[in-house]
């Protein structure tokens, strides 16, 4: 298992949000509280009827433990390609516009 | 909680322990036992030591000698009156040997003792005991009823069976060779070289109104190391010849290079559901797997930018995917007309009905949570666009393919979930288990059902019981159920084992499970389970299709559900992911079989981390 490298795995807490977005791929979560925003895929959400903005979710949830100082230097570059692609998409679409 | 009677006789060989609080001289019934089912919880917590307790058999009936609390394990010395424990002959022996009815040449036979049968009944009326013939004569003979009728049946039935076999349609594929890609002024294939015509990305663009950008790539061994977008799709380059339809008459396909379509919307975020297999192509891949590029390939990889924001939306990704087959219609329409003498292979496909084997059908569940939840349902050409419909359009219901259909491309698959587990069309144009199973003469497959995956619960449920019809209507002695991904298709895919389950047929369950994967929900006719997991720590490693059904899990589930249809027990799974379950059951199919299995590779042998951090700009 993975999660030998938790110090407070066990730690689990219940966590309640408001659907703040739902469009055809993912749901997008507002955890009560001040507490953030998630968004994830549909697949990974349990809904009994249609999920729509308003409604409130429940779910437990611990705290995300750092792994280790490393950084891994894929991410980082995966990161910063995708950074500069968006920049760069993003003043086409500007200078399109105008 | 207390259990029943039921419920005892069931667990007779698993610990007694007391629900509650019980007085001394009371007499242990069911009443006063705690379901096992909850105890491997309390002993990982330590709240229970299961140290000397003996098993609900041996103390039902027995005279407790001193008051105990609540969840106190049974033990000798509380206890007057404890029955002698029977050997559990009929359930152990089976169990190990999980292939038994393969391994009939070296039945399994433990010399169980012939255990005590002791019925003693109080009081009571109506009682109906039916017990097999078999376990009376002891354990040995148990064991050997099931082994032994295997190789008689299939002893005696084999020549007759064989007369009988029944091919029921064919499928003719046509293999010709690639080896260059390049561009040119027309489309067209010459030798082994294929030209794609300059400027066809102007017409993907104006194909769909939502497509505002596309680029062609020609990535060549050479360029593996590229950096890519998420990949979306792999697809196979193949055409019908003349008027055939997908799953009969002939189709042409082209080796040594595949389609591989990669997105992104205006704002230049990626179309599929949340990047992360975007990277180095040679260090994302699992290369072989059945729904991948295989190592030496040429891909045809076209990136599509479609509307700002829509892909998130459903019509984002269609739009990516019809518009990219304007480039592949255009390859299929030259493969049409190229000369026979170019063919470098011609492989049969025959769909074989054996009437005397025991018929199974496989059931596979695709997403349909909608956008890149979705897939394209039989299409005019294979893995095309034109004449297919969506699945979410059909409302996920049960749609009843043959096994030539799903090897010809019948799925185009829109699925752009996890990369690790998420099933492409090629997937499906190799798909092992269809093929083992068409293969294997021990069975007979009658049929392919796919069903999608809804986001509502009622509608999970609607359509698993569809499911469950279905294949009571086909009078099926066993079944698979399969599933791409996880999360909450893994509701209907308990579902859909439950529906087919209770109507008495043996079901194999095959899904990506391991530690993120572990499914959501169960049921008591989940007892046959195959885990595709390959990664090594049992995760979403976000390397394409490392996770995916492959020819090693269909031989598993084949054996499983043969054994299961030959009435053996299969053991149950330990309640944590252990990949030593997998290990010791490919083991014994090698042994049954008597040929050596090989297993793929997985995310360890692509290139390691530490190697690449010098790669990276």
């Amino acid at each position: 298992m993975n999660n030998e490298r938790l110090k407070y795995g066990g730690r689990v807490i219940y966590m309640e949000g408001v659907v703040v977005d739902v469009d055809d791929c993912s749901i997008s979560v507002d955890l009560k509280g001040r507490l953030g925003f998630f968004k994830a895929p549909k697949r990974m959400f349990i809904c009994d009827t249609e999920p729509k903005v308003g409604q409130e979710f429940g779910w437990n949830m611990s705290f995300p433990e750092q792994l280790g100082p490393e950084v891994n230097d894929k991410y980082v570059s995966n990161i910063e390609k995708e950074r500069r692609k968006q920049e760069e998409m993003r003043k086409r679409l500007d200078n399109k516009e105008d | 909680m207390s259990i029943t009677a039921e419920t005892a006789k069931a667990h007779a060989h698993d610990p007694a322990v007391l629900c509650c609080r019980a007085e001394a001289g009371i007499t242990i019934e069911p009443a006063n036992l705690e379901d096992p089912a909850i105890f491997d919880d309390l002993v990982d917590s330590g709240l229970l030591n299961l140290d000397g307790c003996l098993t609900i058999e041996e103390v039902l009936g027995a005279k407790l000698t001193k008051t105990c609390d609540s969840l106190a394990p049974l033990t000798a010395d509380v206890l007057d009156g404890v029955k002698a424990p029977s050997t559990p002959a009929a359930e152990e022996a089976p169990a190990e040997a999980e292939e038994a009815p393969a391994a009939a040449a070296a039945p399994v036979a433990a010399p169980a003792a012939g255990g005590i049968l002791k019925i003693h009944i109080g009081e009571g009326k109506d009682i109906d005991l039916q017990i097999p013939v078999g376990a009376l004569g002891g354990g040995a003979a148990a064991v050997e009823v099931p082994a032994a009728a295997v190789p008689a049946a299939a002893g005696a039935a084999a020549p007759e069976a064989e007369a009988e076999e029944k091919v029921v349609r064919s499928l003719t594929r046509k293999h010709f060779n690639i080896t260059e890609v390049k561009r040119g002024p027309e489309t067209k294939i010459e030798g082994t070289t294929l030209t794609i015509r300059e400027g066809i990305e102007a017409d993907v663009i104006a194909d769909q109104e939502l497509v505002k950008d596309f680029h062609l790539e020609i990535i060549t061994p050479d360029k593996y190391h590229t950096y890519s977008e998420t990949i979306m799709d792999v697809q196979p380059i193949a055409a019908k010849e003349g008027d055939s339809e997908i799953g009969e008459g002939v189709t042409r396909v082209l080796d040594g290079v595949v389609m591989m379509l990669t997105g992104v919307d205006e704002g230049g975020v990626q179309i599929g559901e949340f990047g992360s297999s975007e990277g180095y192509l040679d260090e994302n891949i699992m290369w072989g797997r059945p729904g991948c590029p295989d190592k030496g390939e040429i891909f045809i990889k076209g990136n599509i930018v479609v509307q700002e924001k829509t892909n998130m939306e459903r019509r984002g990704p269609m739009a990516a995917h019809t518009a990219f087959d304007i480039i592949t219609q255009e390859i299929r329409e030259v493969m049409k007309k190229l000369d026979d003498s170019l063919v470098t292979e011609t492989q049969e496909l025959k769909q074989v009905r054996r009437p005397h084997k025991k018929k199974v059908v496989i059931v596979k569940e695709i997403m349909g949570q909608g956008a890149m939840h979705d897939n394209f349902i039989l299409p005019v050409e294979p893995v095309g666009v034109l004449g297919a419909r969506a699945n979410v359009d059909l409302g996920n219901v049960p749609v009843c393919v043959s096994p030539l259909e799903v090897l010809d491309g019948c799925i185009h698959a829109l699925t752009c979930i996890g990369p690790a587990s998420k099933e492409m069309s090629r997937h499906y144009w190799r798909e092992p288990l269809v093929l083992e199973a068409l293969h294997d003469e021990e069975v007979d497959l009658c049929g392919v059902v796919f069903v999608g995956s809804p986001q509502i619960n009622a509608e999970k449920f609607y359509v698993s019981r569809r499911v469950g019809h279905t294949v009571e209507m086909m009078d099926a002695d066993g079944a698979f159920v399969t599933t791409e991904g996880f999360g909450n298709n893994h509701i209907d895919f308990a579902s859909h084992i439950e529906q087919i389950g209770m109507r008495g047929i043996p079901v194999v369950g095959m899904s990506y499970c391991a530690v993120q994967g572990a499914l959501v929900v169960g049921n008591k006719y989940m007892q046959y389970m195959v885990d595709n997991n390959k990664s090594e720590s049992g995760i979403e490693n976000e390397v394409l299709g490392c996770n995916t059904l492959c020819p090693e899990d269909a031989v598993r589930a084949l054996a499983m559900l043969k054994t299961a249809m030959a009435g053996e027990e299969v053991k149950a799974a330990e309640k944590k992911w252990n990949p030593n379950v997998k290990s010791t059951n490919v083991e014994l199919i090698e042994g049954a079989y008597g040929k050596k299995l090989e297993l793929v590779e997985n995310e360890q042998s692509l290139p390691m981390s530490q190697k690449r951090k010098e790669k990276y700009d």
